[in-house]
């Protein structure tokens, strides 16, 4: 697979800061990948995505988008490869309604008027919010902007999506639905993702799972690699999965090691009640 | 305090009252000392709910009151304060709450405005910065140089620090990490243990689960339901019309039930579920 993204050696700190928020990151991410990025509060997870947009200049070391190192001249081209939903959404909005907030991107790559209006119809729809149109998105409840954050986005069809707790203010069934679309547009089209989150859940659908604690990676694995680490989770900020934590309180009737999955649990217990 | 809502209507766009309606006709109780959850989907009026609560929206008609104090469309913005003492909130965008230019004079500001000698602010400030898992050496920090978690913290920390009585949180837990989220509902549930009525809108079904002694429903602009969490997770009906959704331990459950299990009611926190798995595997 080709790498979409080639972090080599990376190390950053904010202008006054005396300790490194990205403290030497060597990553490379697959064409096509799911990646969730997880850990504790302040660990960089937010600072790396702004490093990978180029939104933040790395002080040592070297950033790839699609085989081309980022430079000041590269970063324009690299740019428009991604699309990040940021953690606040109020950070993205530039439009005095939502349609022309979902437009504003494509009017920057130049679309035909006609054709633009049909995209943000289009993106709109995809995250329920076509009836939101004329409102200012500064007067959205929590969850609507970042659904509408969301259209923005997705209006732009990039190649590489960044979610950054872009789902946090959603209801169950809305953050489902969200996640669910993105994942058929990456089956569909050959779109990278790069979650962060701190919804177990939402970790569980991804191929790869990253841990950062204090600007390193301390864990690249899958998840259920990750859940299978038990007493460890807590150090990294992270919490066990639910099947766990309900084997955990049955240890006296099943046989639980590591990880158990939702399936594993249910037939185990299943089997246990026909016994008696 | 208790607060009582009496057929409050908030509309938004005052010069079309039918469309854009935030609250339609609510009436409600929340009961002193209790820890109150409100639930419902993304846009159902929760926000809108709990801003009248310290006066930050007026109703377009009808009243609140909030213990001796009456809340109508007449009332004004002058003599709030005695109000905003008593009722803190921690909004959903914790950074539409921060604005000074240290971390320590953000905490402080609470408590001072409320009276409090400069001296003791401080002393507030170095107690709650601890207790929100931050530490002293972030109190000389810009409150917007700190990641999302942190900042949310910080804002948490603000609200304390000026001990009101009655604390709304709306979704105070959005963008911690599981581990701090734990901490720092648990410290709420000890803020009520001390006395305080605790109003939480959240999306995690397993907090109200296992921190709420009650809990309400929104859906379009109305409450559709109040109740214990027990007995609203178990109301067949809002589930059929997709008003709710149910926390882990009781989805489980279903799916036990699909197969061989029964329950009578629905667990909803994880110690209730697996004592009623051990007592049917153990057939008693
Ligand atoms: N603008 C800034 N100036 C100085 N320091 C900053 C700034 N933004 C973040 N930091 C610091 O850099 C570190 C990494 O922050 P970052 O926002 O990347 O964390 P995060 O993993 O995204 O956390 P969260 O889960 O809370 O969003 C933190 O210690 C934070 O305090
Ligand atoms: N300033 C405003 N002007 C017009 N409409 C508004 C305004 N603020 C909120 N609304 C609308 O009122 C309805 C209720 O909003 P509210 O913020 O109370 O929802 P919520 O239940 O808190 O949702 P969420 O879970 O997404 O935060 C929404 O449809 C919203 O778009
Ligand atoms: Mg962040
Ligand atoms: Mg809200």
């Amino acid at each position: 697979m080709t790498n979409i993204i080639s972090i080599k050696d990376v190390y950053y700190k904010y202008p006054g800061s005396e300790v490194y928020a990205i403290n030497g990151i060597s990553l490379d991410i697959q064409k096509n990948q799911w990646l969730s990025i997880v850990g504790k509060n302040g660990s960089g997870k937010t600072t790396l995505t702004r490093l990978i947009d180029g939104l933040e200049e790395s002080e040592s070391g070297s950033i790839a988008i699609d085989g081309v190192i980022s430079d000041e001249q590269t970063i324009w081209e690299a740019r428009k490869k991604i699309g990040i939903v940021f953690q606040n959404p109020d950070h993205q909005f530039v439009g005095a309604t939502v349609e022309d907030d979902v437009a504003f991107g494509l009017e920057n790559q130049g679309m035909p008027r006609e054709q633009m209006v049909e995209s943000v119809d289009r993106a709109l729809a995809m995250v329920d919010m076509q009836d939101y149109k004329k409102r200012d998105p500064q007067s959205l409840s929590g969850g609507q902007k970042q659904r509408v954050a969301i259209a923005g986005v997705l209006a732009i069809q990039p190649q590489i999506i960044i979610m950054d707790e872009s789902t946090s203010m959603l209801d169950p069934d809305g953050r489902k639905t969200v996640i669910n679309l993105i994942e058929e547009l990456r089956s569909k089209q050959d779109l990278t993702v790069i979650s962060i989150t701190h919804d177990i859940e939402e970790t569980q659908l991804s191929d790869r799972i990253i841990v950062l604690n204090s600007g390193k990676v301390v864990k690249d694995t899958t998840p259920a690699e990750l859940y299978n680490l038990r007493g460890q989770l807590q150090e990294y900020g992270l919490e066990e999965p639910f099947t766990n934590l309900v084997a955990e309180n049955l240890t006296d009737v099943i046989d639980f090691k590591g990880y158990i999955d939702e399936k594993g649990l249910i037939d185990q217990l299943c089997k246990l009640n026909s016994n008696t | 305090m208790q607060i009582e809502f009496k057929h409050v209507t908030h509309s938004y766009e005052s010069n079309n009252p039918m469309s854009g309606l935030g609250l339609a006709d609510v009436s409600c109780t929340i009961n002193s000392g209790k820890f109150t959850a409100i639930v419902g989907k993304t846009g159902s009026g929760k926000s809108t709910l709990v801003r009248h609560i310290n006066a930050l929206l007026k109703p377009t008609s009808g009243e609140i009151l909030v213990g001796e104090r009456k809340i109508t469309s007449e009332t004004n913005n002058k003599n709030l304060k005695p109000l905003r003492k008593n009722v803190g909130m921690v909004f959903q965008f914790p950074e539409s709450q921060l604005f000074e230019d240290t971390v320590e004079k953000d905490i402080m500001f609470g408590p001072q405005n409320f009276g409090v000698p400069e001296k003791d602010a401080k002393e507030a400030a170095q107690e709650m910065i601890d207790v929100v898992g931050l530490g002293s050496e972030y109190l000389q920090k810009s409150p917007f140089d700190l990641s999302g978690g942190q900042m949310r913290r910080v804002a948490i920390a603000g609200v304390l620090a000026s001990d009101p009585e009655t604390i709304i949180l709306d979704e105070p837990t959005a963008g911690l990490d599981p581990v701090g989220r734990k901490e720092i509902m648990d410290l709420f549930k000890e803020q009520q243990k001390n006395g305080k009525t605790i109003i939480l809108i959240t999306h995690n079904m397993d907090d109200v689960a296992n921190y709420a002694d009650e809990m309400m429903v929104m859906h379009d602009s109305q409450i559709v339901a109040s109740g214990t969490p027990k007995a609203v997770f178990n109301d067949q009906e809002l589930l059929d019309k997709n008003y709710l959704t149910l926390p882990q331990s009781a989805i489980f459950a279903q799916k036990l039930q699909a197969k061989n299990f029964h329950f009578d009611q629905l667990p909803i926190t994880i110690s209730e579920l697996t004592t009623e798995i051990k007592q049917q595997i153990h057939g008693d």
